[in-house]
């Protein structure tokens, strides 16, 4: 391995991440700079649910497709925003692990199977692109930075197709284009769209504590009965 | 903030929103991905498919922009990246103006279906209050905002008005029990229930107070009706002024302690409900030292603890039921009602989707007071129209006045054929009315007459199916009818013909009905004559009332029923009976 490739897979990514968490840090004092509002009404009458469920019930959406009407009627879409999003965690893991654990990719299934997956999100970010593009009220919301953002993780796991095996040996360009991807990525997260994961657990959990001491949450989905023929 | 030339509103708005801002709505306000899941959420979009100005995510970020280029470090920098734009002159508070009035009822069905979180309603709401202080507002929320704010209820019901309806329903309730004691008890100290209701009762449907009435006073209740802060409505809700919500929620609150009632009972209304039992003491910044409980459950509990004893076999028909956006979405009230139709209805019908998923009527958020939104209202409401038409009822129940004015225009717009009803309506006509031992009186019959036999009455108006069906309808009832087309000859009528009332129309060619208003009561021969203006612009009302004479004696908002017609000239005419004069 190149000083070269040492230097943008170990340093070069230390100090990205130092300067995404110094960032975000900032962005944190930022959001809690504002006060939360609170309910002072007395709960609501049904007592099967609390601020708490609300919470737990709120975080956990994302994991229940069927709490949604819209994960529900879009069941295609939310697999590959499942696809799509771990994808991106396994990429920011690989990151780690091929400077630092290099032997946990000694197994050619796991390889595979990560390059799979990283194929997987790119044609997903390819598909979403061409939505974004295509569909009209999806053209008018987004912004230069959500295209830019898509692309950037597009190509990002194209280029980690190539890097997953991780063998230097073969040729360094891959393992280059993705790690100075990686550093990119991560200086540029916490002024993009892509921070997002940031402000989850935030929206989510004021969000579900308001609606849990409502009575809101859980949702309470009843299905309509098909009709049975006489 | 960015010093650049703007307009003095857009600088106020601007200034204003960084004092407005909470963790909750920054977290909405950064939170969105731009991902579309909101968009087939809003029946706006369902509707319009081919307009993508009514995503709820396009919408957002019409909010989202001002925000972002004056208080978001991206925007500062790099506005173009992110769509981050000023908000500099009044034509752009005008267009942010039809978008968060025009484009959204405050339904919150898009911010129940976001992976994120994030509460456009929320948002929107800001928006309108945003606007609303420095005076961008439809007409229709400034009339209906001023009622609250000086009056004390939303559609201006005057004190006396108010206390004329109770007395007249309560000699109704003392004829229908022959009890005395069957009356509605105004300003009771130390009741069990102080029980606060929505101002379109007494203004069109008196019914449902006196339904209440029979339903407290079966059950052997405590209760009373406050003579002031009893409208539990809140326009702060719809206009976004936290101002407005803490004074109308603060004004029924001390009435209840001052009253040292034990419970406030709020009517069918769902936004009242919002307002008052989960808004209100935020708006005020106090927690309510009392319990406030919507109607529902206290009806539901009378049933369960044999207090009242229903058959519903009484009502027959097939019904479904609405859930209103404000109750569900926002409230988590959704069982009660429909454990309660369990017992007062035979025939129940789910509606699809319903609870906290259900379409909003179309007319929430307060849309049904901005008559310049109306058109585009209606034809979203094609989703609302086919969700009832689904479930193959005759009838849809739901438990908030508001609701039963924006179902009812659109089953008059669509043509279904439907009726609204409210639970109360109908757990007072199960009502099982305990027999009483009654000594035999000889009673002497008069011969029936009909109710506006013997009155004069003018109507004007200068559309002619108009005219032909308030003619009709009075004429029915027995009333010699008169009719004018237009401002003078309506004023040469009412010299010449000294009517007993007179109906007046707004907005006519030639002389408006503003007019003829101010020069009867400028004219010491016929100031007296009883005036009730029928008007399709509630935005009117303001003229109206804002004229240097005594106001009209009653005033309806076009489209006009014949109940809600014959209820309010009755009581114009204080007519006690429906049977004779008073």
């Amino acid at each position: 391995m190149s000083d070269t490739l040492r230097f943008v897979s170990n340093e070069l990514q230390l100090m990205a991440l130092s300067f995404m968490a110094i960032v975000y840090i900032i962005r944190i004092r930022w959001l809690l700079k504002y006060k939360a509002s609170r309910d002072r009404q007395a709960p609501s009458e049904r007592r099967d649910t609390s601020s708490l469920k609300g919470i737990i019930y709120s975080w956990a959406n994302i994991a229940m497709p069927w709490s949604m009407e819209s994960t529900r009627r879009m069941f295609f879409f939310y697999l590959q925003f499942v696809v799509f999003h771990l994808a991106v965690a396994a990429n920011i893991i690989l990151s780690f692990v091929i400077p630092y654990a290099p032997g946990l990719m000694k197994p050619i299934i796991v390889v595979r199977m990560l390059q799979i997956l990283f194929a997987a999100a790119c044609a997903i970010g390819c598909y979403r692109m061409y939505r974004r593009l295509r569909n009209p009220a999806m053209r008018l919301i987004s912004t230069p930075d959500d295209l830019f953002s898509l692309g950037l993780l597009t190509v990002w796991s194209f280029a980690s197709i190539f890097a997953a095996p991780n063998r230097p040996d073969l040729g360094e360009g891959p393992l280059m284009v993705y790690f100075i991807m990686t550093a990119f990525f991560l200086v540029y997260v916490p002024f993009s769209k892509i921070s997002h994961y940031l402000y989850y657990p935030f929206t989510r959990f004021y969000f579900g504590r308001t609606l849990g001491y409502r009575g809101v949450y859980p949702v309470k989905h009843v299905v309509q009965p098909k009709p049975t023929r006489t | 903030m960015i010093p650049n030339a703007r307009s003095h509103k857009a600088g106020k708005v601007v200034e204003r929103m960084g004092k407005k801002l909470s963790r909750q709505l920054v977290g909405s306000l950064v939170g969105c991905v731009h991902c579309g899941m909101c968009t087939e959420s809003c029946h706006y979009v369902l509707a319009n498919p081919d307009d993508p100005t009514y995503a709820p995510a396009y919408k957002a970020d019409q909010i989202r922009k001002i925000f972002k280029r004056n208080y978001d470090w991206t925007g500062k920098i790099f506005p173009w990246w992110v769509h981050a734009e000023d908000l500099r002159t009044d034509e752009d508070l005008e267009k942010l103006k039809d978008i968060v009035f025009g484009k959204c009822t405050n339904c919150r069905r898009c911010s129940l279906n976001c992976p994120m979180g994030v509460d456009f309603a929320l948002l929107n709401r800001m928006a309108r209050g945003l606007l609303v202080s420095v005076g961008v507002m439809p007409e229709g929320v400034a009339v209906v905002s001023k009622d609250q704010w000086e009056v004390g209820n939303q559609m201006g019901v005057l004190p006396q008005e108010y206390i004329e309806t109770l007395e007249w329903l309560s000699d109704e309730l003392e004829d229908e029990f022959k009890d005395p004691a069957a009356r509605i008890p105004i300003d009771k100290m130390d009741a069990n229930i102080v029980y606060a209701i929505n101002p379109r009762e007494v203004k069109y449907d008196p019914r449902t107070i006196s339904d209440a009435a029979r339903i407290f006073y079966l059950a052997g209740e405590s209760w009373t009706m406050p003579s002031e802060g009893w409208d539990m409505t809140n326009f702060g809700l719809f206009s976004g002024d936290d101002e407005l919500g803490g004074a109308v929620a603060l004004r029924v609150y001390d009435k209840v302690r001052e009253l040292r009632g034990q419970t406030l009972v709020l009517s069918e209304c769902g936004h009242g409900y919002r307002s008052t039992r989960c808004e209100g003491p935020n708006w005020s910044g106090k927690k309510v030292p009392f319990v406030i409980e919507s109607s529902v459950l206290t009806m539901l509990r009378y049933i369960r603890e044999g207090r009242i004893r229903v058959d519903r076999a009484k009502n027959k028909e097939s019904y479904t039921f609405h859930d209103s956006c404000n109750n569900a979405r926002s409230c988590g009230f959704f069982e009660e009602p429909r454990e309660l139709l369990d017992l007062v209805v035979t025939d129940f019908r789910e509606m699809y989707p319903n609870r906290a998923e259900n379409y909003c009527c179309t007319g929430g958020g307060g849309a049904m007071s901005m008559s310049e939104y109306t058109p585009q209202r209606l034809k979203s409401a094609i989703i609302k129209a086919d969700q009832l038409k689904a479930t193959g009822t005759k009838s849809v129940v739901t438990s908030c006045h508001n609701c039963v004015d924006g179902l009812t225009d659109v089953i008059r717009h669509y043509k279904l054929g439907m009726k609204v009803t409210q639970l109360v309506n109908l757990t007072a006509n199960a009502l099982v009315i305990p027999e009483r031992v009654v000594v035999p009186v000889e009673v002497l019959i008069p011969a029936v007459s009909l109710p506006l036999q013997g009155f004069k009455i003018l109507v004007v108006d200068d559309e002619p199916d108009i005219l032909t069906f308030l003619a009709a309808v009075l004429e029915d009832q027995g009333a010699t009818v008169i009719q004018a087309a237009d401002g003078e000859q309506a004023l040469a009528l009412t010299i010449q013909e000294k009517p007993d009332l007179v109906t007046l129309d707004l907005s006519m060619p030639g002389k408006n009905g503003g007019y003829v208003f101010e020069e009867i009561r400028n004219n010491p021969e016929i100031a007296f004559t009883k005036v009730c203006i029928i008007t399709g612009k509630p935005e009117l009302r303001r003229l109206i009332y804002e004229r240097p004479v005594a106001p009209p004696d009653g005033y309806l908002d076009k489209p006009v029923n014949e109940d809600t017609l014959l209820t309010s000239i009755r009581m114009i005419l204080e007519l006690k009976h429906p049977h004779g004069h008073a």
